[in-house]
């Protein structure tokens, strides 16, 4: 390790209700790879983003190569040779390899575009980091792996002296995070300071010489990584502060009647063999870090998405699931995590969300009744203690927290017995969310069975009965409440194949 | 202003459909004014102009009609010219060619409007094609189909003093030496009709719903390539019964044309305040927008101009109209 490139102190940063940075600190040596950890929603992005310009700090100082810096754009980070190496990645399919890279800063001949010469550079710098792809290939052929290869060679191509790796081996196969490592390795030898973000425990110990972690917006500490245990690390994310009591008992007897059972599901890349079972008045809670493929699941279920394979039962009669029409028809309904864009129509009344999803039930002949509809509505609106002008107002005037509770009520309204909740306190103020909470626990009580997606570890330990935990796209664990403590969970979710 | 916005008959009608009216009054006026300058001897207002106005309205006004239920959920039907023009020569050489009786043919007239309805829906739902590009590709199919049909020979329906010439009295009635202008209260009723569809009834909900949020629609169980695809044949259907009109309005219908009636249809219905991004509509509005456009046709016309400088001035009103749209839908996000 050499002397240290920059530094981060006492970094702040809140935004309109939430304290997203609180006094975080962060050292990076030359030719070291450190470990950026936390859970879900720790700030680990944030602080990448105040680094690189896209926010912009309340106060704490930045110190790059000794000098103070704030910069006010990523590109003026990037000039400066901090370069970020994003999870999505940023690329254009339909351009070569050596476009790609280059784009932005083509290499021109007078008036044209030197494709000849990119070619070349771009080959250049493949062969700097001992990587096979030829820079004229169309970038969508490429493997993801190959991609996010092109993707660091942009960033080196930079002239960087830092780089920032956001989560690179999430989506990447076991050959090719080995061929990233030896990468990574050769830009430590060359002196230069890597950030490295992931929640995979055993890459961090593998790849990386130092770690901090982050826990709620807060810095929590830094660790030389061969010193410390995979359990150190995570007692660390974890904390020993909850701040809500967590159920300590199951509400529902083991012999309770089984609702809904699924079997070796498979979806798309990220649903791989799940099966869990669902009993009456149950809330189970399915946990798990970003991209785990809870979403997936549940969306496969509902027949939002198309399923490979799998056999979906409820209550006991096997079902076949094509369509979120059939899924409906079963009696599940599904809350998305992304309520704008999956959840409610916005520029619609609070009554026409509330009906979407029986809007058979208040038909008078071919006509609407309108007055049925209203007073449904109405009853909803009471009950879920929605605060609205009226039925007739416009979802769209609503707060995050009433529009929740209108997509509630158009599945309470379709009476359906199965609900999956993803997420369903996202973005949504404290005091709504008590009262969602309630809501979920008197539904269950009633004997509705709940699946309750959510990244929140409070919020898994104090609605759930039981826990099922994914990772990458398969159920690495399932816990009682009894036995489910935050460290379990989060090894459960951290365990990779 | 937002006194007069709360003012409830004003809520009743609503503001935009009142600016509109006013806009229709502004320029017969204007029209009025300006004719007898431009052409001494020549007057605007008159029984006759107004009839001739309704004439264009009546064709248009259904072609306009089905079009805001297609744009109603996001959608685009660029087919609805030149699928008037198919129906209208099909069912026009059918009588004259192959004396089929009127009855049959005005039947076959409305069902090729229907079919093709059908398979531009098929296409965007279940096909999953761009609305934009299915409708082009069966807009130059419609074209096609109609001149292969009555192999490019244009088709005479009959007079109204021929036989089988009681079809244009769907239009107009002379009665007691006043032409009553029937078409034009068929075409209210069949606004009526569409206003009715589009408010109270399941398919009209869910049509706009889809238009707003697609996505959240089918999540909701709601079967959306049904109502969709439903959408695409009330387009067709209407179309089919435009044809009707067109027909009773000039008899002679040439084949390879039409596509310019597209233009003006969606013109109207965009004005109406029907929104391009699908969830709002307002069949009022479109009614009141076809309105405005006929009489742009017949204004420009009594001035003595041709009418493409009609098409200037529609250009101009549906940008003004489409960009107020974004504006301040831009301002409620």
């Amino acid at each position: 390790m050499g002397d240290v490139i920059l530094t981060m102190k006492g970094i702040d940063k809140s935004f309109p209700g939430v304290h997203a940075l609180d006094h975080v600190d962060l050292e990076v040596r030359k030719g070291e790879v450190h470990a950026l950890m936390g859970e879900n929603g720790a700030g680990k992005s944030t602080l990448m983003k105040v680094l690189t310009g896209i926010y912009h700090k309340d106060s704490g100082t930045i110190t790059y190569e000794g000098k103070e810096v704030e910069f006010s754009n990523p590109r003026e980070a990037q000039d400066a040779g901090i370069v970020i190496v994003h999870q999505e990645l940023n690329m254009m399919g339909h351009l070569t390899v050596a476009q790609n890279i280059f784009i932005g800063r083509e290499y021109m001949k007078g008036k044209l575009i030197d494709d000849k010469r990119m070619n070349e550079e771009a080959r250049k710098l493949f062969d700097q980091l001992g990587i096979d792809i030829d820079p004229t290939e169309t970038m969508s052929r490429l493997t993801v792996g190959k991609q996010q290869m092109c993707e660091i060679a942009k960033a080196i191509s930079h002239e960087a002296k830092v780089i920032i790796f956001d989560e690179p081996s999430a989506a990447l196969t076991e050959a090719e995070i080995e061929e990233l490592f030896k990468i990574i390795r050769d830009l430590r030898a060359k002196q230069m300071g890597i950030v490295y973000i992931s929640h995979r425990m055993d890459e961090i110990k593998v790849i990386t010489d130092r770690v901090t972690v982050m826990r709620d917006g807060g810095y929590v500490g830094t660790l030389i990584t061969k010193d410390c245990t995979k359990d150190d690390i995570i007692n660390m994310m974890v904390g020993r502060v909850i701040y809500e009591d967590p159920k300590t008992e199951s509400a529902v007897s083991p012999d309770a009647p089984v609702v809904l059972k699924v079997e070796h599901l498979n979806a798309g890349r990220m649903v791989k063999d799940v099966s869990f079972e669902l009993r009456k008045g149950e809330i189970l809670g399915f946990s798990g870090l970003m991209g785990a493929g809870r979403t997936e699941t549940a969306r496969a279920l509902f027949g939002a998405d198309p399923k490979q394979s799998g056999d979906i039962y409820v209550n006991g009669k096997k079902v076949d699931i094509k369509s979120p029409q059939d899924a409906v028809k079963c009696g599940i309904g599904y809350l998305s995590e992304d309520r704008k864009r999956f959840g409610i129509v916005v520029d619609k009344t609070v009554a026409e969300n509330s009906t979407m999803a029986s809007l058979e039930y208040y038909m008078k002949g071919l006509f609407i009744n309108k007055k049925k509809e209203n007073e449904a509505a109405q009853k909803y609106v009471d009950l879920l203690k929605t605060k609205t002008p009226g039925v007739d107002q416009l979802v769209v005037n609503l707060s995050g927290g009433n529009q929740q509770k209108v997509v509630i009520a158009k599945w309470l309204i379709r009476n359906c017995d199965i609900l999956i909740f993803d997420e369903p306190t996202r973005g949504i103020d404290v005091g709504a969310k008590s009262e969602i909470y309630q809501l979920m626990s008197e539904l269950a009580a009633e004997g509705k069975s709940i699946i309750m997606i959510s990244s929140e570890m409070t919020e898994i330990l104090r609605m759930s009965d039981r826990i099922v935990v994914m990772c990458e796209g398969r159920k690495t664990g399932e816990l009682s409440i009894e036995e489910a403590t935050q460290e379990r969970i989060m090894h459960a979710a951290t365990l990779r194949e | 202003m937002e006194k007069i916005k709360q003012n409830a008959i004003v809520k009743k009608i609503g503001f935009n459909r009142l600016v509109l009216i006013c806009v229709w009054i502004l320029l017969y006026i204007l029209f009025a004014v300006l004719t007898p300058i431009m052409r001494p001897n020549n007057s605007f207002v008159s029984y006759a102009r107004i009839i001739s106005i309704m004439r264009y309205a009546c064709f248009m006004g259904f072609l306009s009609l089905g079009v805001t239920f297609v744009i109603a959920t996001g959608g685009i039907d660029f087919s609805i010219g030149p699928v008037m023009f198919c129906a209208a020569l099909i069912s026009g050489y059918q009588l004259t060619s192959r004396d089929w009786p009127l009855a049959l043919c005005l039947v076959l007239c409305i069902l090729v409007g229907t079919i093709f309805g059908i398979i531009n829906g098929l296409l965007v739902t279940y096909g999953g094609l761009p609305s934009f590009i299915t409708s082009m590709a069966s807009m130059m199919i419609a074209k096609g189909v109609g001149s292969v049909f009555t192999k490019t020979q244009s088709v005479s329906w009959p007079q109204s003093t021929a036989e089988n010439g009681w079809y244009r009295n769907l239009l107009s009635v002379q009665a007691g030496g006043i032409e009553i202008p029937v078409g034009l209260l068929i075409l209210f009723a069949g606004a009526a009709v569409c206003a009715v569809i589009l408010n109270k009834t399941m398919a009209g909900r869910y049509i706009l719903c889809i238009g707003s949020n697609r996505e959240a629609v089918r999540l909701s169980g709601v079967n959306t390539k049904k109502w969709e695809t439903l959408a695409y044949i009330i387009c067709g259907t209407l179309a089919g019964v435009a044809a009707i009109f067109y027909v009773a309005k000039n008899t002679i219908v040439q084949p390879g044309l039409g596509d310019t009636f597209n233009n003006d249809a969606i013109a109207g219905c965009v004005m109406g305040g029907t929104s391009m991004t699908g969830g709002v509509a307002s069949i009022g509005g479109t009614l009141i927008g076809v309105l405005i456009i006929a009489l742009l046709q017949e204004g420009i016309l009594a001035m003595g101009y041709q009418s493409h400088y009609q098409y200037i001035i529609t250009g101009i009103i549906v940008l003004v109209v489409v960009y107020a749209d974004l504006r301040s839908r831009r301002r409620r996000n």
